[in-house]
This record gives C-alpha cells, sequence and structure tokens, in this order.
C-alpha cells in the first residue's frame, strides 16, 4: 500500500506541476488573502502576532481547499475514477497517495506564504524554527488527512470550491485553533502556557483523521455514481 | 419494509403528547417557576433554551448510531433516519443558539461569546447543514447513503475536540447550573419545571422526527414513481413517435 500511494503522489505531483493552472491558483489565493488582510491594518499600528498568524492559516486553507480540489479534479474525466479503483491495489492507497501529494504541494506554497506573512503583515519572526517547523508539519498532517478524505465528496460536482470549503471549515476548527495559538507562539517568542495542550490536540486530530481515512475514504470513493 | 413504514403514522401520538405537555411546562415556566433573583423574568428564556439545545445534541447523536448502522447493514431505513435526525437537529440547535443570543444579550450585554458550547453548537449547526446539502445533491441512493453515513460518523467524532479546542481558547462566561457549578444550581420547582420542559420537548422532538421520516420515505416512493414514469412519458412523445415512424 505504501509503495502505491508514492506512486500516487508522485502521479498526481507530476501532473499537477506540468499542468501548473490548479496549482498557481491555489497559491495566488493564499497570497491574495494574504495581501488583503494587511488592509486590515491601519496607518502606523501594529499588526497582532495571532491576528498574523490567523491570516496565514486561513491562507493555507483556502489553499489547501484548492490543492485537493485540484488533485481529485485529475481522474474526473474519462472514468478515471473507475480506473483508478480497478487497480489491484488497496482503496486507502488512493487517499494516501492524493494526502501526501497535497501535504508536499501544501508545505511549497507555505515557503511563499511565511515570507508573505512578514512583507505584508509586518511580523519579525522571534520564535525558534524547530517549533515552527513542528506546529507545520504536525497541522499540515492533520490538513491534507482531512483534505484527502473529504476531497472525495466534491469530485465532479458543481461548484465543489464552494461545496468542500463549507464540510471541511467547520471539521477543521480545532486545528485551526491550535495552529492559530501556536502560530502566535512561534511568531512572537513569547512562551505560551498550554502549548503543550495545544500541540497535543494537533496529535489527537491527525489521529482521527488518519484513522477516518483508513477506515471511511472506501465509503465516500468507491460508491457507484 | 412495509411494517416500518407503517410505524410512522404514529405520529400524531408523540405530537398530541408533546402539544399537552408543552402547554402544561409553559403554565408551569409561567406559574410554578420564580423569577431569578439577579437576571429577572428574561431567565424564564432557559426552560426552552436548555432542551432545546440537549435535544439538538441527542439528534446529532443518533444521526452517529444511525450511520454507523447504515454502514454495516446498509438498510436505507437507518440512512432516511439519519437525514431526519439530521434536520430535527439542525433545526433545535439553531433554535437553542437564537434563544441562547437573546438572553445573553440582556444578561451579558452581548449577542456572542467565544465558549466552548455556543461555539460547539455553532459550528454542529455548519456540519450538520453541510451534511444535509450533501444529501441534496444528485447521486445515486448507493453513494448519497455511503458519502453522508461517512460524514455522520466524521462530524460526531469530531464534536469533543471542538469543544475541548474552544475551551482551551481562553474566554468563557457560560455558567453550569444543572451541574451545580459556578452557577450554584436549581431551586426544585425550577429543576421540576425544567424536567416537564425536557419531556415535553422530547415528545415534540419524537413528533417532528417521526414526520421528517415519513416526508423523506414519501419523497422516495414519489421519486420511484417519477422514474417508472418517465420512460413512459418519453415513449408517448411526438419526436420519439416521429422517430419511430421515420424507422
Amino acid at each position: 500500500m505504501i509503495r502505491a500511494a508514492l506512486l500516487m503522489a508522485r502521479k498526481d505531483l507530476l501532473l499537477l506541476c506540468a499542468r501548473g493552472a490548479g496549482l498557481a491558483q491555489a497559491l495566488l489565493l493564499g497570497l491574495l488573502l494574504l495581501f488583503i488582510f494587511s488592509l486590515a491594518r491601519g496607518i502606523a499600528e501594529e499588526f497582532s502576532a495571532q491576528a498574523a498568524s490567523a491570516v496565514f492559516w486561513m491562507a493555507t486553507l483556502f489553499c489547501q481547499v484548492l490543492i485537493f480540489n485540484a488533485l481529485y479534479a485529475l481522474e474526473e474525466d474519462n472514468g478515471q475514477r473507475q480506473a483508478l479503483l480497478m487497480l489491484p491495489v488497496p482503496e486507502q492507497s488512493i487517499w494516501a497517495g492524493k494526502g501526501l501529494a497535497g501535504m508536499v504541494i501544501l508545505l511549497a506554497a507555505q515557503g511563499v506564504f511565511i515570507p508573505a506573512t512578514v512583507v505584508f503583515l509586518d511580523q519579525d519572526i522571534q520564535g525558534g524554527l524547530l517549533g515552527g517547523l513542528r506546529l507545520i508539519l504536525t497541522a499540515d498532517l492533520g490538513l491534507a488527512a482531512a483534505g484527502s478524505l473529504l476531497g472525495a465528496l466534491a469530485q465532479g460536482r458543481a461548484a465543489r470550491e464552494s461545496l468542500l470549503s463549507v464540510i471541511i471549515f467547520p471539521l477543521l476548527l480545532p486545528l485551526l485553533l491550535a495552529a492559530i495559538r501556536l502560530g502566535a507562539e512561534a511568531i512572537s517568542g513569547a512562551g505560551l502556557e498550554e502549548a503543550e495542550n495545544w500541540f497535543r490536540l494537533l496529535l489527537v486530530f491527525d489521529g482521527l483523521f488518519l484513522a477516518a481515512g483508513l477506515a471511511l475514504f472506501g465509503f465516500i470513493y468507491n460508491a457507484q455514481e | 419494509m412495509q411494517r416500518r413504514v407503517s410505524y410512522i403514522y404514529a405520529a400524531p401520538v408523540p405530537a398530541l403528547l408533546g402539544g399537552l405537555l408543552m402547554a402544561a411546562s409553559q403554565l408551569m415556566i409561567v406559574l410554578v417557576a420564580p423569577v431569578e433573583e439577579r437576571m429577572g423574568l428574561i431567565q424564564k428564556i432557559f426552560y426552552l433554551h436548555l432542551p432545546l439545545a440537549w435535544w439538538g445534541l441527542f439528534s446529532f447523536f443518533m444521526v452517529f448510531v444511525c450511520s454507523l448502522l447504515y454502514l454495516l447493514r446498509r438498510d436505507f431505513f437507518w440512512d432516511a433516519l439519519s437525514e431526519a435526525a439530521a434536520a430535527c437537529g439542525l433545526l433545535l440547535a439553531v433554535l437553542a443558539l437564537a434563544t441562547g443570543s437573546i438572553w445573553a444579550r440582556i444578561s451579558w450585554n452581548t449577542w456572542w461569546t467565544w465558549d466552548p458550547r455556543l461555539t460547539t453548537t455553532l459550528v454542529l449547526c455548519f456540519i450538520y447543514a453541510g451534511f444535509l446539502l450533501i444529501r441534496r445533491m444528485d447521486m445515486t441512493p448507493e453513494r448519497r447513503g455511503g458519502v453522508s453515513a461517512a460524514l455522520g460518523i466524521i462530524a460526531f467524532l469530531d464534536v469533543p475536540l471542538v469543544f475541548f479546542s474552544a475551551r482551551l481558547w481562553p474566554q468563557t462566561i457560560h455558567p453550569q447550573v444543572v451541574t451545580q457549578g459556578q452557577g450554584g444550581g436549581l431551586d426544585p420547582s425550577m429543576r421540576l419545571t425544567l424536567i416537564c420542559c425536557l419531556i415535553s420537548f422530547g415528545f415534540l422532538w419524537a413528533a417532528l422526527l417521526t414526520l421528517r421520516f415519513r416526508l423523506g420515505r414519501l419523497e422516495e416512493v414519489l421519486n420511484a414513481r417519477l422514474l417508472v414514469q418517465e420512460p413512459e412519458t418519453a415513449g408517448n412523445h411526438p419526436q420519439n413517435n416521429e422517430e419511430k415512424n421515420n424507422g
């Protein structure tokens, strides 16, 4: 299953990078959000670390929705979904492969959003690199697991971007809150008393969506149209 | 299946009982329950707010159980019941939020506050509105059943995380009146009124659930009849007849 998932991720990454449009759209939307939210800051006013963290994670969430829509749109035409399902591999490897590809693209996008946060929202990152990296990897794991599971829901639907947003955003609230709090800590460098509790919450969220993906992906993706 | 369908005609029983008990509980709210010292008359909204919230949450739990049973047994009875429970739960949760908001505006001078229970209820409303949206999409019954059951399970498993994350977020003013927390517990006559309200809302909930369930089953029957009629109508279409003649 792991080999099949890696192959699936490689195929999706190659296709998305070759076509480029879906990837660029996700990146541009995130950057636009960061830029537009910078207008909320008045002249000579400071944007708090928590507000900057919230804007950064909102940009990441919108980018995630577009990424997973683009990933599942790859198999929309000519019954390619059925072709994927006919492969002699567990269907969970489709979920894992698309999740892995989505996570790689999301990490790359965040590589652009972090400098954009510094520039547009006038932030001075004072937290440790290790803490920030731990936060981003843990949060992105949950985002990828949930995005890959629920992205399959919206495949081939009209207005799939808004449909996926409506379904996924409320479910991602615990992850979003934890990521915003820990992100504020990573930006300001100020120690957060309940940081470990937030981090544990992120881990539980990751565990829940990894388990849900493994157990429930088949019911979402495998059913006949 | 016919036996199950016949059960739903029992909806008038809980509706009648719910109506009678609701009238009795309204009288109890006015005549038996005392006016709260600090908050005054507005506190009486609590007798509607709490049953609405509890039965709403129970509905969402029922969606979870029905979703599990659907995935295990592949019986559309559970699928239809989960939809009915989600619709009732959404209605009650929205009403609980509305009554709570009115109460909060007068008691705490704010329409909304970041509180674990408020936030969890609002997020539940969003999640189950999405659940109902998915069910209205054009899909085969098998796919709709599988997709919405998966979503029903994920949604309910996510609820404790939503609650704990909202609790970690540092703002709360919601008192714990029933479990004798910071609100200091309830007066016996208030408790009696509340229990009566809870029971009457329970019957009302059961009536709503059976009616919504019946509506869902009737919709299925109508859709099935339409599918049977459509080919016949298509066969009588002038253009088709013309094609046949030309053929």
